[in-house]
């Protein structure tokens, strides 16, 4: 067992930085210096959490990401009743070690981004208070060492979100989507909890990992299914039969809400009521795709549970295409992102559900680094608009803006999927993986792996154009800042409610922003560029956007170049995806501690030289190669039918469903929300409580009233007769029992 | 030091009460009422320290219970003054005296009529409460049990709101319909046991076990039928305290109407008298009609878990939104407790301490504002954060404690009574299906709901502009409100995170009630989950 105490370093700093905030930050806050003090504890704090993340992960005991067992640094025992036991203890495996890396990073990235961002801001040192508490709450989601622990930074980021969408208090918009991001978390998390229940019932366990405490053997979760247990038949029963299909749904539910995915997504388009940089931090870049994590931390389990894997797959595809066609219809540039991260995630899913878990997590990376800079650079627009969302009262801004203009095009050109940006790997080798399933899929054949697989490939072209419209409609065309709106303003639309806080000064105490007229920019207003503190961050995610990719070519890709195996990141995550029964001939399925026991080294990486030849077979490369042709193809098409559709006309109108979102959010009201409120007032509380049960207690005192002889005396109140009634009552059974015990005793 | 060691008990019960003469004697002669306050206050305050002596450890007796004092009260129907403590009372008799000095400050200007009274009848409450707790002789508790409701009738009927008299009137038949039937089922245990046992009948509980634990008594064989109407009388009383659906309708009324320190104690401390009686009591005294009966007090507990939620979202009152979810709560401390398991009772145990200081909390929050508007309606409300910041912050974290959000106190004890549900094998012993984990499932969705009528209020009452001009000018919390809420801020945290001091206190009294549940009747009932 290796430990090392400085893990917990990386969740505290955030920690103690968010109570400095709140409880000094609080009072500097009118003082000159008052900002770049709350600017320096938030920043360094996750500074601070960055450099121990990337000296674990590379350096210390080996470095996180090339040692065989995970890092581990036991805190103190938090429950312990019976022979449940959940630590409050970390681990760094290879897993929870790029996901910290990427998180901490980001997460930097973007609190020197919001220190120019949120500048002049009257609640300055409240907003990082609660971004530092987030990173805490996102790091100990990702380095938990077990699943309730874990639950805790599940919650705590929902706790985050809510306050952070809800930041601006002032509006309406901004509390009532804060609400509904929670309480649809919340729904999620109800799923989790039961698969925490499940999981326990079946392993008598919840470690994530195998570990010495107190001289106590815990063992881990996956090491239990992996060798005890045994697969689960593909079929619908499985859902129901209380095993480990069970726990992969349960667990899914959970994803759902926190991911956004089908049909609990309505939450994170409306949470763009946030500042921007915490869109990009906990709606694309961080927390929503902690989901993802928790499928793929359980994958043990899911290559038991067929069924659960097939319904993550069709589940993450309808959620890419839905949220694709509704982002193709948004004006409101927060919003197209919103959407296309929804949409972005769900192809995260599908790889995860066709078994690609180390393709999932690639994806998850390459898109924090596109999305993350995709909105912190619609946040550097929106800033130098002076607060204005509207696409439709921009264009051709990359005049005013070159920086802003040169790297987020570097981020639309990943998500597109161009060769050689970062999205372009990953989302080539989910859809590869996609039209394989069959190869990878524990229960082959897998059902369905066409349909799927076109359904991506139309998201994927529909990607290209949406985020082509948004580009257009931006930085090229003609300035429309003073155009009055074609239609009603979208006042009341949750992603505008921070354009509203800034118009009515709510929120801002800069003058020169607050008294600004909101729909009448002045006649001599120009867009400016953002100060360094945001371009830099958007320089460096510029940068990660075209290159990261770089670290998971596909073999098939990278063998065109030199015959060696040069996919560093499928190789590091390689073992931490326990092997599934039959593909290689093993009879028990390799856990991590068996995929782990290979050398880390190239040659051996993979877990069998089986599957590696089979992998990299001639056929299997030409058949990669060729798709990998076909959605470059695609990716340019896309973006061809962008330009062709919304370079001569940018404010093409867009078909009325798509913009409504498909009517969702009234159907959620209409038929789940305003019947639950109506039966509790109506049936439960007026019907049940004070007319039924109040009823039957008044009723009875009526009744004597109207029975009895002394109805005069008995009128002045029913309560009272009721009274009256139940201790003559009671004293009768009370005389019986005495009359009985008598008896008794003789 | 021996002194107080050996009557510490005693001493944590009578003391309030000569401090209610204290009272008296002080407004006799002194003919001022304006230090009552700091006298109540130091008494309580002081009795709380007392009480801290019983955490320290001291080897517990043979019947499980430390610090016992047994002096014969009425030889002739044999009932003796026997008290102590174990690990299920202990907490609650440490919350009791920590809850009283909160109260006593809470109320710091809000009596103006008869403040000697007032005083006087929270002193005498808190006697009757850690009497409750304390007594090991069923006639000496049932005494207690009915002493509480003296002085809280008279905190509601006279210190009430508006609608005070039919709420105190309904308080006190509800509670003293079940106490009566209650007290019909102690006589008739007398007689039986005086029909069984050598020793003649008797009211002492732990004589009564062991008689039970030699074989002599059983409430299993020819016996059975009186037991189960023993076991009914009370279960009643006991589930009308908690209350349990449907018996719950006196609890919105009585607490809207009683006055804010009335309402902390009720639902801090009196509350738990109910569950703590079916735990002690009924599952000790009736372990075969405590499981048959368990089906039907999880249904009624699941029941109260959502139907207490969705009545409390649709509240137009915050006092009687936090007492709908009191129901609420309380169905998870019902359903932990009848899942016989040791996870489930643990974290029934846990989850009423947790109850006491998150609701007593919320309680006292309300307090607050209905002392600067004298309203309480949520939709005269409306962007108080902007106002009273503090206050917001302060509520918003008790409310996530009350919702259940992981590192407060509350997820502990209902993930515990959750887990210890879908463990539990009490729904199982005649069919296949997995209704313990439907039942689970069915109480989950109670904490979404949670979810739902809090941030609800907090959204209408707290965020957005000021819309009503009577809320610009409200003052934020003072020192005083600050300070007595802290310490319940502190124990939100504190047992949040390291819940283990009070769980392993309370484990092996716990466990010896599972134990017993379970395992009388000669072990024909299959159990699953035997602890080490």
């Amino acid at each position: 067992m290796v430990e090392n105490n400085l893990l917990s370093i990386i969740i505290f700093a955030p920690l103690l930085g968010a109570l400095i905030n709140w409880l000094i930050g609080g009072r500097l806050k009118d003082k000159p210096y008052g900002e770049t003090f709350s600017g320096i504890v938030g920043c360094g704090s996750i500074a601070v959490s960055t450099v121990v993340a990337f000296y674990l992960a590379f350096a210390a005991n080996g470095g996180a990401l090339f040692i065989d067992k995970p890092i581990l640094d036991h805190i103190w025992t938090w429950v312990q009743v019976g022979n449940f036991r959940a630590d409050f203890a970390l681990g760094m495996d290879r897993l929870s070690g790029i996901y910290a890396l990427f998180v901490t990073f980001v997460g930097l990235l973007i609190h020197i981004f919001a220190t120019g961002y949120m500048a002049g801001d009257k609640g300055f040192y409240r907003f990082f208070a609660y971004l530092n508490l987030f990173m805490f709450s996102m790091l100990t989601l990702v380095l938990a060492d077990n699943f309730l622990l874990m639950f805790v930074g599940w919650e705590g980021v929902g706790l985050c979100s809510y306050l952070l969408i809800g930041y601006y208090i002032q509006l309406d918009e901004a509390r009532r989507a804060a609400k509904k991001a929670f309480v649809m978390n919340r729904i999620g998390d109800w799923g989790v909890l039961m698969g925490i229940f499940l999981i326990f019932t079946l392993t008598g366990s919840i470690s994530f990992y195998d570990k010495v405490v107190d001289g106590q053997q815990v063992q881990s979760v996956f090491t239990f299914v992996s060798t005890h247990l045994h697969a689960d038949p593909f079929t619908w029963g499985a859902i129901f039969a209380g095993g480990l299909t069970s726990v992969g749904v349960l667990l899914f539910i959970g994803a759902t809400g926190k991911s956004a995915q089908i049909p609990l997504l309505t939450w994170l388009p409306d949470a763009m009521a946030g500042p921007t940089p915490v869109s990009a931090l906990i709606h694309a870049a961080t927390m929503v795709t902690a989901g993802v994590y928790l499928v793929v931390r359980a994958n043990a389990i899911y290559q038991f549970a067929p069924t659960a894997m097939w319904i993550i797959a069709v589940i993450g595809a309808a959620t890419a295409i839905f949220a694709a066609t509704i982002a193709i219809a948004q004006n409101d540039i927060k919003k197209v992102l919103a959407y296309s991260t929804v949409s972005q995630l769900g192809f995260m899913f599908l790889a995860a559900g066709v078994g690609a878990f180390v393709v999932a997590i690639f994806h998850v990376m390459t898109h924090a680094f596109f999305k993350a800079l995709l909105f912190l650079g619609s946040g550097s627009v929106i800033h130098g608009m002076h607060h204005e969302q509207d696409m439709r009262k921009m264009g051709n801004l990359k005049k005013y803006m070159p920086i802003t203009f040169f790297t987020m095009a570097a981020g639309w050109l990943a998500i597109c999927g161009i060769p050689f940006f970062a999205g372009f790997f990953s989302k080539d080798e989910i859809l590869y993986r996609t039209f394989a399933a069959d190869n990878y899929f524990p229960q082959k054949p897998f059902p369905g792996e066409e349909i799927l697989w076109t359904i991506a490939t139309i998201t994927a072209v529909l990607t290209a154009v949406y985020m082509t419209r948004m580009m257009i409609m931006t930085f090229w065309g003609k300035e429309r800042f003073h155009d009055a709106l074609p239609e009603a303003d979208n006042a009341g639309d949750p992603a505008s409610a921070e354009e509203t806080a800034f118009a009515t000064g709510a929120a801002h105490d800069d003058t020169s922003h607050g008294q600004e007229e909101h729909h009448g920019l002045p006649h001599d207003f120009k867009p400016h560029e953002s100060p360094w503190s945001m371009t830099v961050p958007l320089i460096v995610l510029g940068i990660l956007s075209a290159f990261g990719g770089l670290v998971g070519v596909p073999y098939a890709m990278s063998s065109i170049l030199s015959t060696g195996e040069v996919n560093v990141f499928e190789h590091v995550l390689e073992p931490v995806v326990a092997k599934e029964a039959g593909e290689s001939g093993h009879g028990a399925p390799a856990a991590e501690s068996k995929a782990a026991s290979h050398e880390p080294s190239a040659e051996t990486a993979r877990s069998s030289p089986g599957a590696s030849s089979e992998e990299h077979s001639p056929e299997v490369v030409a058949k990669e190669r060729g798709l990998a042709g076909l959605s470059t193809l695609l990716a340019v098409m896309g973006i061809g039918i962008g330009f062709f559709l919304f370079w001569k006309t940018p404010l093409r109108k867009m078909p009325q469903i798509l913009a409504d979102k498909w009517r969702l959010d009234e159907f959620y009201n209409g038929y789940i929300v305003d019947p639950i409120t109506k039966l509790s007032t109506e049936g439960l509380w007026k019907g049940f409580d004070l007319g039924f049960i109040d009823g039957i207690v008044n009723g009875i005192g009526h009744f004597v009233s109207q029975v009895g002889n002394f109805s005069r005396y008995l009128q002045v109140g029913f309560v009272r007769s009721y009274a009256a009634v139940i201790i003559l009552g009671a004293l009768a059974v009370l005389g019986y029992f005495i009359y009985y015990g008598m008896k008794l005793v003789g | 030091m021996d002194f107080i060691n050996e009557n510490l008990l005693t001493i944590l019960i009578l003391l309030p009460v000569f401090g209610a003469l204290g009272v008296l004697a002080y407004q006799m002669f002194a003919g001022r009422e304006d230090n009552l306050k700091w006298i109540t206050f130091g008494i309580t305050l002081v009795n709380f320290l007392i009480s801290l002596l019983l955490i320290g450890e001291k080897a517990a007796s043979s019947s499980g219970f430390q610090f016992e004092k047994s002096v014969p009260w009425i030889t002739a129907i044999n009932s003796n003054y026997h008290v102590g403590v174990d690990g299920l009372s202990l907490w609650l008799v440490i919350l009791t005296t920590f809850i009283m000095p909160i109260s006593v400050i809470s109320t710091w200007h809000a009596v103006e009529k008869k403040p000697t009274a007032f005083y006087i009848f929270l002193l005498l409450l808190e006697s009757a409460m850690i009497g409750v707790f304390v007594s090991l002789d069923l006639l000496v508790f049932y005494l207690f049990f009915e002493a509480s409701l003296v002085p809280m009738f008279f905190l509601i009927g006279i210190w009430g709101g508006e609608n005070r008299i039919y709420a105190a009137v309904k308080f006190f038949i509800f509670t003293a319909l079940g106490s009566l039937l209650m007290l019909a089922a102690i006589i008739s245990l007398y007689y039986v046991h005086a029909s069984v046992s050598s020793v003649g009948g008797t009211f002492d509980y732990v004589a009564i076990m062991k008689t039970m634990e030699l074989g002599h008594l059983s409430f299993s064989g020819p016996l059975a039928a009186t037991g189960t109407l023993m076991f009914l009388a009370f279960a009643l009383a006991f589930s009308i305290k908690v209350p349990l659906f449907p018996f719950h309708t006196w609890l919105p009324d009585a607490h809207t109407e009683a006055p804010t320190a009335g309402s902390v104690i009720l639902a801090a401390v009196l509350l738990k008298m109910g569950t703590y009686g079916l735990m002690r009591f009924c599952f000790t005294l009736f372990p075969d009609q405590s499981r048959e009966f368990a089906p039907f007090f999880i249904v009624l507990a699941i029941i109260g878990i959502i139907y207490g939620a969705l009545v409390a979202m649709v509240q137009p009152d915050v006092k009687r939104l936090v007492a709908y979810s009191s129901v609420a709560h309380m169905g998870f401390v019902i359903l932990g407790m009848f899942s016989f398991t040791e996870w489930g009772m643990q974290g029934a145990v846990y989850q009423m301490l947790n109850h006491g200081v998150s609701t007593g909390a919320l309680f006292l929050l309300v307090g607050f504002i209905y002392e600067r508007r004298h309203t309480r309606q949520i939709s005269e409300f409306g962007g108080l954060a902007n106002v009273m910041p503090i206050y917001a912050t302060i509520f918003v974290i008790t409310a996530m404690s009350s919702v259940g959000l992981p590192f407060l106190n509350g997820f502990v004890g209902e993930f515990l009574i959750m887990l210890g549900m879908w463990k539990s094998s009490i729904l199982s012993v005649t069919t296949t299906t997995n209704w313990n984990y439907i039942a689970t499932m069915l109480a989950g969705t109670g904490v979404i709901f949670a979810a739902v009528y809090l941030l609800w209020m907090i959204q209408r009452v707290f965020f957005g502009e000021v819309t009503n001009d009577k809320n610009k000018s409200l003052s934020d919390l003072s020192w005083r409100e600050i300070g007595l809420i802290v310490p319940l801020m502190f124990l939100m945290v504190f047992m949040g995170v390291y819940p283990r001091p009070f769980l392993d206190r309370a484990k092996d009294a716990v466990t010896q009630i599972q134990t017993r549940v379970m395992h009388q009747a000669g072990g024909e009932v299959e159990h699953a989950e035997v602890v080490k």
